[in-house]
């Protein structure tokens, strides 16, 4: 039983960050823009958020501010795939470029010098802390997850209604699908796909900050370390949808909580080749379940 | 920057303040700043400022940049002491690659550097490679001891980290209340081995003079970034009954010193004070003075000493390995008593040789069936 | 006037030689808010990559792996798959190479082909199994090449403990034996005698240096002598751009004059109509992904038997010259041939980068956002078709 609670808080730790970045992901690419820039959103974002924090003691800020300079970052590559038609890949690897750069200068210029922040004391609450001690017992203990996996959560539902069941969502995905027949209907396509970029800037901020404010609470460079690029998986092996990627994310924080559980003192496989079971697993349950995943028709290409 | 000088001038002020009257020494820390500033350049400089501004010397840090609030950093903070003390000329190669030191060993070629160093043991066939080729050229190495065999133009600098990790043990089997402690580290490796072994030797050890049994759990995450594995790891870990866990992991280490947080429970820091990081869990650290190496060596070297071909062995002798300064939680989370203990009773016994801490399996295996 | 303009706009290469200059100026502007004189920074870039002969090899050695790693990503866009997985097979390629290079003993020239070969079937094979699922299964390929990377990343770090591998007193294997190394006059480096023969036979190729007005002036012959001495002692030179630009070459030639190349072609533009032409598509994805896989394997090979630290070393992150590659390729919108220039380019930066570094003090996140900058202006360049047609558009209907 200890067992089964700790792969669970394990594996909601683990996705919280990848599915709020999957969501940004989503959004974007559903609109016609490609995002692979998730990975320097999330980390501008990873170091907005505990900047903020730090100075001023709100985590909520932090994670809010996360979001925004996420948007920043998503509104140059949106510029630049939107107004000038640039290869949007190209735009997206330029972030990937710029993210982290900016990061660890602001970080240098902030505080001294040096590429650590400072400890941010207050960070995102846990789901269980209004309790007096929730370490008591290993129920309230080990379901004590961030509050993250909480909004990462609702936000996949939040997705998934707007994309399916509203007006502007429906639109979001025929301007992904067919821009040019959108257009003809009146739908003002750079405006939506301006809304959508700046969304996944968002929301590839507040999932990095939910690694800087929540999983530990410090930003350093290697708080992120590929993430973005998991993310990006996840939204194509999700099918992009916002229920898939969830699944996706759910699968590989899985995986990882059980390289955690099946390692340890004496094991006749390798560590190392335990540490490859998330990736070896994502590729069979590709095989076995998901299949051909095909991305929104319109997606790349410049309108 | 002020944090850099105090950490130094506590130990040095400590060896001035005498052994038995610990009492005073960190109520003293600030009037006995100044006088054991003075002792510092009396121990360094003999009565005299030194001048070395036409000595210089630079670094190639490893991957994680000369700011990476560990290794690297600490090394070239002993860079900036030089400077500051003798005006000697410092400057620094950031790596991002591995086929990068070469790159920057060579360039700094061209730069007329009196001494070149290599920050950490990755750096060694590169550094050894170098020499051959510049025999002309002075070079340091840190965290290796080149298992010997020195070239004559590189100076050896390898530090006894199973030692301070020995005190960390020994201070964990004193204070875990669930008799089982935890071991996380990094890539699996020589180096980590002897933080490894000389924890688990620590454990055993006062394990057998408190007279009873107690557990070490020990995971090795593969990799020294992933925060989320080592807090995974952490969470496992104290899940299943420990209470304090010592890391060698690098900056993954970050996440186990949050797991303890969030559990509140208590872990170890490595290769400097992280108790920044959680004030009030972490335990202790085991600190790596890379820069007092560093600013030993090089100022040696200025004065004319040739270091050449040796190993300079930095262990708890030495002063460059140890167990961190104790700070305002400290002895909330610790009895005064054993800490007073670890950093002066076992550390002579290790200094004298009465203990001879192991740095690998083989050895451990020996030093737990003579226990 | 402006017709002539708008057409010399249209030419792509105009468009990228403005969007390097607009890259290099907004990262000026980017160098002078952190602090550091943009001209100043730009002159030591310059001088770091042009100012001596050992620094344009250096810088050549840099690029080679990445303008390697640039060909197999651009061939696979080409043929409508986004390798991603260019890290992964660099290095397993990279891993092919230290086994062969070390525990196989070959005479010379045949060692380091060995390696390379290896290298590319065994990288080869790796992505082989990317266009495998694709082909069988219809699962894309970016997917499955991200989670191979990091498999090779831990492969890779498995492979290091190897016990007839593990070089003791190292997180690492042992170097590849000298008969394996692709640098060139790698003998005369190879040991201390050597280097002793070697500088005493320049020496006395040399000879006297002539003393002129009682100031010594070397001949440009002994210029010469003292560059190659320069160039062989303190670099890594070796054939691998001469394997790099003759790959660029044929992978060229393969997708612009061969039936293979046009039929790959064909279904990286079209898949149903080349499927309706008759071509067998799945054979296809899975031949493009081999070639794909074997370019940047040998890219890892080259990494290895050429280029210090010449062994596998554990790794924490991704060493990024698969990601680097993908810069590379989309910079020179996944021409083979510009894979050359953009791979040079690429190289330039991060070695005058550390000139601007170690001279300056510029950090190496400031030179890592220039290049971000440059490479996000880059892929404006079609901006600049749009503004040709603006003109000619106003032109015409000035007429």
């Amino acid at each position: 039983m200890n067992n089964i609670l700790l792969s669970i808080n394990i594996t909601l730790m683990y996705s919280a960050p990848l599915i709020l970045a999957a969501l940004g992901g989503i959004i974007s690419e559903r609109s016609g823009v490609v995002n692979i820039g998730l990975e320097g959103m999330m980390t501008i974002g990873a170091l907005v958020g505990a900047v903020i924090a730090y100075y001023t003691q709100n985590p909520w800020l932090g994670f809010i501010c996360a979001g925004l300079a996420g948007c920043a970052l998503a509104f140059l590559h949106a510029i630049a795939s939107i107004k000038f038609k640039a290869d949007q890949t190209i735009s997206g690897l330029a972030m990937n470029f710029i993210g982290p750069g900016l990061s660890l200068f602001i970080c240098k210029a902030l505080f001294g010098g040096t590429n650590t922040s400072p400890t941010v004391t207050n960070k995102i609450p846990k789901i269980l802390s209004w309790m007096q001690n929730p370490n008591k017992n290993i129920w309230t203990s080990n379901l004590n997850v961030d509050s993250t996996i909480l909004i990462a959560l609702l936000l996949t539902f939040a997705m998934w209604y707007f994309l399916y069941k509203t007006k502007l969502g429906l639109r979001v995905i025929s301007v992904g699908e067919n821009p040019k027949a959108a257009a003809t209907l009146g739908i003002n396509v750079h405006k939506v796909r301006y809304f959508c970029v700046l969304a996944s800037g968002f929301l590839a901020g507040i999932g990095g900050a939910s690694c800087s404010l929540a999983i530990i609470s410090v930003f350093s460079p290697t708080v992120i370390s590929g993430k973005g690029f998991i993310a990006l998986a996840a939204v194509i092996f999700g099918k992009w949808t916002p229920q898939g990627a969830l699944g996706a994310c759910l699968l590989f924080g899985f995986a990882q909580s059980l390289v955690v559980l099946l390692g340890g003192n004496e094991s006749i496989i390798p560590s190392q080749f335990l540490s490859m079971l998330p990736y070896i697993l994502t590729i069979i349950v590709l095989v076995l379940f998901v299949g051909k995943s095909v991305g929104p028709k319109a997606s790349g290409e410049p309108f | 920057m002020k944090k850099n000088l105090v950490i130094p001038i506590l130990a040095i002020s400590m060896l001035f303040v005498g052994c038995g009257n610990n009492s005073t020494a960190q109520s003293n820390s600030n009037t006995t700043s100044q006088v054991s500033e003075q002792a510092q350049t009396n121990n360094q400089t003999e009565n005299k400022k030194v001048d070395f501004s036409n000595f210089s010397t630079a670094m190639v840090s490893d991957i994680g940049g000369i700011n990476d609030k560990s290794f690297n950093q600490n090394s070239y903070d002993g860079f900036k002491r030089l400077n500051q003390d003798t005006g000697a000329k410092i400057s620094y190669k950031e790596s991002q690659q591995l086929s990068d030191y070469k790159v920057h060993f060579d360039a700094l070629r061209d730069e007329n550097v009196n001494l070149i160093w290599g920050i950490g043991y990755l750096l060694s066939s590169d550094v050894v490679n170098a020499a051959a080729m510049n025999p002309d050229q002075l070079y340091g190495i840190i965290d290796t001891d080149l298992d010997g065999k020195v070239p004559n133009n590189v100076i050896a600098v390898d530090f006894e980290d199973q030692e301070a990790a020995f005190l960390a043990g020994y201070i964990a089997a004193n204070v875990t209340k669930t008799d089982k402690v935890g071991f996380i580290g990094g890539i699996p490796g020589r180096v980590i081995s002897r933080f490894e072994y000389g924890y688990k030797a620590g454990v055993d050890y006062a394990a057998r003079e408190l007279n009873k049994k107690i557990g070490i759990e020990t995971k090795y995450i593969n990799s020294f970034v992933d925060d989320s594995m080592g807090k995974a790891s952490a969470l496992a870990m104290y899940n299943q009954g420990a209470d304090i866990i010592y890391h060698a992991s690098g900056n993954a280490g970050q996440g186990v010193i949050e797991a303890a947080k969030e559990l509140n429970k208590l872990a170890i820091g490595v290769d400097m004070d992280q108790s920044y990081l959680a004030p009030k869990n972490v335990l202790t650290s085991t600190v790596k003075r890379t820069g007092d190496a560093v600013y030993d060596a090089s100022y040696k070297t200025a004065s004319g000493e040739h270091l050449g071909g040796q190993v300079l062995r930095y262990g708890l002798a030495k002063h460059g390995v140890s167990l961190a300064d104790p700070n305002e939680n400290t002895f909330n989370l610790m009895p005064k008593e054993l800490y007073e203990k670890a950093t002066k009773d076992i550390e002579e016994m290790i200094v004298s040789g009465k203990i001879k801490v192991p740095k690998d399996e083989k050895a451990y295996e020996k030093f737990v069936s003579e226990l | 006037m402006s017709i002539k303009i708008s057409s010399l706009l249209k030419k792509s290469t105009t468009a990228i030689f403005i969007s390097i200059l607009l890259g290099f100026l907004v990262g000026g502007i980017i160098l002078a808010l952190s602090g550091f004189n943009p001209i100043q920074s730009y002159g030591e870039l310059f001088k770091g990559v042009f100012s001596k002969p050992r620094y344009i090899v250096q810088t050549i050695i840099i690029a080679t792996p990445v303008i390697l790693t640039g060909i197999s990503v651009a061939f696979a866009f080409k043929t409508g798959l986004f390798n991603i997985g260019a890290e992964g097979q660099f290095m397993m390629g990279a891993i092919a190479a230290s086994f062969i290079g070390y525990k196989i003993d070959l005479p010379p020239i045949i060692h380091p082909i060995a390696c390379l070969l290896g290298a590319m079937i065994f990288a080869g094979l790796y992505a082989v199994f990317v266009g495998w699922l694709k082909a069988k299964f219809g699962i894309h390929e970016v997917i499955t090449s991200i989670m191979l990377n990091w498999i090779a990343l831990y492969f890779n770090n498995y492979y290091v403990t190897l016990p007839s591998l593990k070089k003791p007193n190292s997180e690492g294997v042992y170097e590849v034996l000298d008969s394996a190394r692709i640098n060139i006059l790698y003998n005369v480096k190879a040991n201390q005698e050597n280097i002793l023969a070697f500088r005493d036979k320049i020496a006395e190729l040399k000879g006297n240096v002539p003393i002129v007005n009682g100031v010594e002036k070397p001949t440009l012959f002994m210029k010469l002598l003292d560059t190659v001495q320069d160039i062989v002692f303190r670099t890594d030179i070796n054939y691998g751009i001469f394997i790099a630009v003759a790959v660029a070459i044929i992978v060229g030639f393969i997708l612009n004059k061969t039936t293979l190349g046009y039929s790959l072609k064909g279904v990286g533009i079209n898949k149903y109509a080349a499927e309706a032409a008759g071509i067998n598509v799945k054979k296809q994805i899975i031949m493009s992904m081999l070639i794909s896989g074997a370019i940047a394997g040998l890219a890892g090979g080259i990494y290895i038997t050429g280029m210090s630290p010449n062994r596998i070393i554990t790794l924490s992150l991704h060493e990024n010259y698969g990601f680097n590659g993908l810069s590379v390729a989309l910079i020179a919108n996944n021409n083979p041939i510009a894979c050359i220039f953009s791979g040079l380019l690429f190289g330039a930066l991060k070695y005058g980068g550390n000139a601007m570094q170690s001279q300056l003090g510029v950090p190496t996140e400031i030179i890592n956002i220039v290049i971000g900058t440059i490479i996000f202006f880059i892929g404006m360049r079609l901006i600049f078709t749009i503004i040709a047609d603006k003109l000619e558009k106003g032109e015409n209907s000035n007429e």
